[in-house]
């Protein structure tokens, strides 16, 4: 089945929140720090004010005052990076809440800054242990021991941040380009002192997230804040620049891993020190779980994983697709290819010998056992593993692999939804919001499967709070293993009476769920050049039943074009000022089309009906896991350079 | 961006008369407006002049003739160009991307500014606009120069220009006391403290047509780029290079140009010298690669720029000679 | 500095529209806000993404790149303009789009492709497309709804 809105989309009608057009709508502009880390000595708005076309101006001289991130306030006197929100003005147009921001006239007292993540200010440590590490090193046989970073790397969703806000009487209705329009709504209320209830918050298009819009920033507020002061509906999109320095990142990380195995390639002991870049301010919804991923991938009795943020001045990092996993899965799979050259072990036979049955953190085994086994089984035959072609002349070949876990894609309740049947058509009706992953398509075919209608019979209410049934945000790739339950129930009830009302039911206690998958890589390196370009790529992810092998499908290929970005030229480059050298997709090289290699999807339909209903989870972020190790592993192959710092530029290949 | 008047002149005598420093000539914008939009320039007034320049590419005994609001995408598509100044039709054909080779011209190509990273933040107050110091020279520096670094260490963005160079182009110019005959050789210049610029072109000249001179039939030329990604990128590096070999199997004529690697396009001397009068085979053109790269300075994050200079020079050289 | 408004009037998918701008407003900020044609999208206002791709005489342009006041009396074309056109109708075939923000301009920048070269190659479809990012990584299934389009499966 075709997504639902699509025509909307080929159209140019799918209305964004940057589209919203209201009667006697303003524009709005937010100043922002110059500096990495300063105080504010003296703001004066005064010329601003007075320009012809401003509407309303906010900063610390006159904003209510709001807490915001920690000990911070909305507009604080303290500036912690270059982009920290300063002032903002409402305006007749963005080009005049621009010269009015250039009116506004600041004074600062610069204060010492720490940039780098190996500079700033380290928290507490975060640890996981078991069985008993020394031990386990004691009994390897082979240890690998190496240290692997990561790049702050930048989500570029192609629609800024950004709102629309107006008030009705005394409710403010957000048009907001957002993930979890609940999420904003409960924020936006907390931090404006009103009852959720006076807060509507409506998403029905949105130009891409990929978590950075998890979260309520604080441009939300700012547009209430000038909506109401200036009595007009104001429009506050994030420029290009303000979208890369302020509104969220990938964290970098430094990780040091050692990994202990047997002979046979049994792992005996995995010990990680990790510390990961947190930015300016801890923002909420960063869940960058690095250790996760090394205590749950392979079996092993040994383990010590610890972790340590560190604050820098610098934007701060938000859940980025699979945050945590994507930085873990590249250091652990490239350390586990390490040990199968360390071992002359083909890479698949030595993830098979250490293959984890059941989740080591909960000592709970998994819904689905075998999926993992099976996705590495669908890839090697779908990528002719080991298959690889000649190179000619300074262009090199190589392959590589990388598998991956992930713990969201089983969803978890609360969730509701309601199902309205009359004269053999179906309304689903819930207030969750597509992002872009098709959700709403989805949701209305296991309405229509459960109603036994043809699909084009069914529509879908998404995107508004007001309809007051709960949907979580959009996050961990939970959506539709959370929501689809919630409207099967639903559907089965509206069957028999016409309206149903459904919600999620818990996930079974005795086991645990998971996604996972693998992908092959077959690069091409030119020695002379350093020039790598990425030639054939397979995937398999269990992500349950495949309700919607197009939507699915979409989901790989987006997650490994993103994934190889990753890997290959993207890195926020900052310089010892704290200036972010690269805020724009001029200078921040994100995946064209040219560069796109062939992509085998081979993922397969492995209803997982223990987990849930529906049978269903998630495969939003996992195809992004996996991709970066997969071709370093590939990179190594080709001409036997281990690239441990990513992105695997070509000045890490030649000269 | 900030608020400006804007003049659509009826002539070009008109359209100089309302130049100068303040009021900057509008081509096809590509470049002007995002350096308006970034704030590093703020004209009083723009000038139109893409309509009243010369458009279009004409072929005589003399060589070729192209009008400087020429769109790339003209240049790319031409097939006289194709066929006889093939490395200029392939600069124009790897430069941006379609959208905005549709939109810029050559004069504006030539003239557009530099992509350093500090020069394009307008909270840098570099060396190359007005300021004491270069940031990148001690920075971060990966894209920067590897030759004719002074006073800035930015290099040339322009993909049109190693190409023309080669082909030995002059620039015709015209200000409001007449024109003059530039050949590119002298209209890119090294900044200096006086001129913080990478040409010659001063305030309220335009660039009118840029010709380049007729080459014999067994002429050969080719374009090599090298980017971060595939398409839609500026240079890391590129070459430039124009052969032609005489009956006797000697090198008669030879240029080397080296884009991406330099302040200003980079024309690779001791490497032609190397050539010039040769028989071609692998061990010469090593030599010549070698020869590309001689005089370098690498910055401390930009040395993979070397190999693959010599690459790019190795492979521009095998193929137009082997 | 002020500027007065100025009165330019431009065709825009066959029709003429009137607005009155400052000098320094985009043919983008004309579009999406003086006229309401909110298809072409703002995603990087500097000619980095292609978002804002319209076809001006036929030819795809950024709009973010361009003056308004420049465009006068040229044919300007927008998403807007097309109606059920092969390519809209191959789009949603090949699931060529996820979050959609860069379809329009996706699909004007194959629009200009298709009217000078009906049946491209995938080199040529790859071409086109190659100054429109998409951050949702839907390139395989733009080029693959360019090629049905094409008449090609
Ligand atoms: C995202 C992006 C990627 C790019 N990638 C590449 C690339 O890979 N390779 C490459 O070569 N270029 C690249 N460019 C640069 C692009 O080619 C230039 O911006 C363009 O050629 C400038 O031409 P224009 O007509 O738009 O000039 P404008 O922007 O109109 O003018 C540029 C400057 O020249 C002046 N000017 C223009 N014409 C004349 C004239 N005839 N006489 C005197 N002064 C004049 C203007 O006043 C201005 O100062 C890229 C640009 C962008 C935005
Ligand atoms: S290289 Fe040139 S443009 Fe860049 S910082 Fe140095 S002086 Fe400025
Ligand atoms: S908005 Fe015009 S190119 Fe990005
Ligand atoms: S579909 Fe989201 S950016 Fe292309």
């Amino acid at each position: 089945m075709k997504r639902i809105e699509g025509p909307e989309k080929v159209t140019g009608r799918a209305h964004y929140a940057c589209d919203v057009r209201l009667p006697g709508q303003l524009y709005a502009r937010v100043l922002r720090s110059p500096l990495p880390h300063a105080r504010i000595t003296r703001i004066d708005a005064a010329r601003a004010e007075r320009l012809a076309g401003v509407h309303a101006v906010l900063s610390s001289a006159n904003a209510p005052d709001i807490s915001w991130y920690e000990e911070s306030r909305l507009f604080d006197r303290t500036l912690r990076f270059i982009g920290d929100e300063l002032a903002a003005v409402a305006g007749e147009s963005e080009e005049i809440a621009e010269d009015a921001l250039r009116l506004i006239e600041v004074d600062y007292e610069a204060l010492p800054c720490a940039v780098g993540l190996e500079d700033g200010v380290r928290g507490k440590p975060q640890l996981q242990r078991r069985g008993d590490i020394d031990n386990g090193l004691r009994e390897a046989e082979v240890v690998v021991d190496a240290v692997y970073t990561t790049q702050t790397a930048l989500h570029n969703a192609l629609e800024p941040h950004g709102c629309t806000a107006h008030w009705e009487d005394d409710s403010l209705v957000l048009h907001e380009s957002t993930q979890g329009i609940f999420a904003v709504r409960d924020e936006v209320a907390e931090k404006l002192g009103m009852p959720k209830e006076r807060v509507r918050v409506i998403t029905q298009h949105m130009g891409g997230g990929f978590g950075a819009k998890q979260i309520a920033w604080k441009h939300s507020v700012i547009a209430a804040l000038l909506a109401k002061r200036a009595g007009r509906p104001v429009q506050l999109m994030l420029e290009r620049e303000a979208e890369n320095l302020a509104v969220g990142n990938r964290n970098a990380t430094r990780q040091r891993v050692r990994l202990g195995a047997k002979r046979d390639g049994t792992l005996c002991a995995i010990d990680v020190h990790i510390l990961v870049q947190s930015g300016a301010y801890l923002v909420g919804g960063e869940d960058s779980d690095v250790i996760g991923a090394y205590q749950t991938l392979y079996r092993c009795p040994h383990l010590r994983a610890e972790q340590v943020g560190v604050r820098t001045n610098t934007g701060p990092a938000v859940a980025f697709r699979a945050p945590g996993h994507a930085e873990a899965i590249f250091a652990l799979e490239s350390a586990m290819d390490e040990l199968s050259r360390a071992l002359a072990m083909d890479p698949i036979e030595l993830r098979l010998r250490n293959y984890a049955t059941e989740d080591q953190t909960k000592g709970k085994p998994y819904t689905s056992v075998d999926s993992l086994r099976r996705c590495y089984g669908q890839v090697k035959a779908a990528f002719d593993w080991p298959e690889r072609r000649m190179g000619q002349g300074s262009k090199k070949r190589g392959i590589g692999f990388a598998a991956h876990d992930w713990a969201g894609g089983g969803g978890w309740p609360p969730a509701e939804a309601r199902v309205e049947v009359a004269d053999g058509a179906a309304r689903v009706v819930t207030a969750t919001q597509d992002i872009g992953t098709g959700t709403g398509t989805a949701l209305c075919q296991i309405a229509a499967d459960e109603l036994g209608l043809p699909a084009e019979r069914v529509s879908i209410v998404l995107g508004d709070t007001r309809e007051g049934l709960y949907s979580p945000t959009s996050a961990g790739s939970a959506t539709l293993a959370t929501l689809g339950p919630a409207v099967r129930m639903a559907a089965a009830k509206a069957k028999k009476s016409g309206r149903g009302k459904g919600s999620r039911v818990k996930n079974p206690k005795d086991k645990s769920i998971r996604t996972c998958g693998a992908q092959c890589v077959e690069v091409e390196v030119d020695t002379e050049t350093g020039e790598v370009r990425v030639l054939r790529v397979a995937a398999a992810h269990d992500c349950g039943r495949v309700i919607n092998p197009v939507l699915v499908e979409s989901q790989v290929i987006g997650g490994i074009t993103q994934g190889l970005g990753y890997a290959l030229s993207e890195e926020r480059m900052v310089d010892a000022c704290g200036l972010v050298l690269n805020a724009s997709l001029e200078e921040y090289k994100v995946q064209t089309a040219a560069d796109g290699p062939q992509l085998v999807n081979a993922t397969q339909s492995m209803p997982d009906w223990e987990a849930n209903a529906t049978g269903a989870k998630g495969i939003g972020e996992p195809p992004l896991i996996p991709t970066a190790a997969a071709v370093a592993n590939a990179i190594f192959d080709a001409i036997g350079v281990r690239v441990r710092d990513l992105p695997c530029k070509r000045e890490r290949l030649i000269g | 961006m900030r608020a400006f008047a804007y003049s659509r002149p009826a002539s070009l005598d008109e359209a100089l008369a309302l130049l100068g420093a303040s009021a900057r000539p509008l081509a096809g914008g590509t470049d002007l407006l995002t350096l308006m939009k970034a704030d590093l320039l703020a004209p009083e007034r723009l000038v139109a002049i893409a309509p009243l320049l010369p458009s279009g590419i004409a072929r005589d005994a003399e060589g070729v003739t192209i009008g400087a609001a020429t769109t790339l995408a003209d240049i790319e598509r031409d097939p006289t160009l194709a066929q006889r100044f093939t490395a200029l039709g392939q600069a124009a054909g790897v430069a941006a991307t379609p959208q905005l080779r549709n939109m810029a011209t050559l004069g504006g190509n030539l003239l557009q500014r530099p992509r350093c990273w500090y020069f394009r933040n307008r909270l840098a107050q570099c060396w190359l606009k007005g300021g004491t110091a270069c940031h990148a020279r001690e920075g971060e520096n990966r894209q920067h120069a590897l030759f004719g670094g002074s006073g800035c260490v930015a290099v040339h963005p322009s993909d049109l220009a190693p190409a023309l160079l080669a082909f030995g182009a002059s620039a015709r110019v015209r200000g409001a006391h007449g024109e003059r005959i530039v050949p590119l050789e002298e209209f890119f210049s090294l900044p200096t403290g006086e001129r913080r610029s990478e040409t010659r072109l001063r305030d309220g000249e335009l660039v009118l047509q840029v010709s380049m001179p007729s080459y014999p039939e067994e002429t050969r030329s080719l374009y090599l780029k090298e980017m971060d990604r595939r398409a839609f990128a500026f240079a890391l590096a590129s070459v430039a290079a124009v052969v032609r070999v005489s009956a006797r199997q000697r090198i008669g004529h030879v240029r080397l140009v080296l884009g991406g690697v330099a302040p200003i396009p980079w024309r690779a001397h001791g490497a032609e010298r190397v050539l010039l009068g040769e028989e071609a085979d692998e061990r010469l053109i090593e030599a010549a690669a070698d020869a590309a790269a001689e005089g370098a300075v690498p910055l401390k994050g930009n040395a993979f720029k070397l190999p693959l200079l010599k690459a790019l020079a190795r492979r521009a050289l095998r193929s137009l000679l082997l | 500095m002020s500027v007065p408004l100025e009165s330019v009037t431009l065709r825009v998918n066959g029709a003429e529209r009137a607005v009155r701008v400052e000098p320094r407003r985009t043919l983008l900020d004309a579009l999406r806000l003086d006229l309401g044609l909110t298809g072409a999208k703002k995603a990087c206002d500097m000619g980095n993404c292609g978002a804002c791709t319209v076809l001006l005489d036929g030819r795809a342009v950024y709009a973010c790149l361009l003056l308004a006041i420049d465009c006068a009396g040229r044919e300007i074309a927008t998403v807007e303009g097309l109606h059920d056109d092969p390519l809209q109708r191959a789009f949603i075939e090949a699931d060529a789009f996820q979050c959609g923000f860069c379809t329009p301009g996706q699909i004007m920048s194959l629009k200009a492709l298709f009217s000078r070269t009906p049946a491209p190659s995938d080199e040529e479809i790859v071409r086109a497309v190659s100054g429109n990012l998409c951050r949702c990584g839907a390139y395989r299934n733009i080029v693959r709804a360019a090629r049905i389009a094409a008449g090609r499966r």
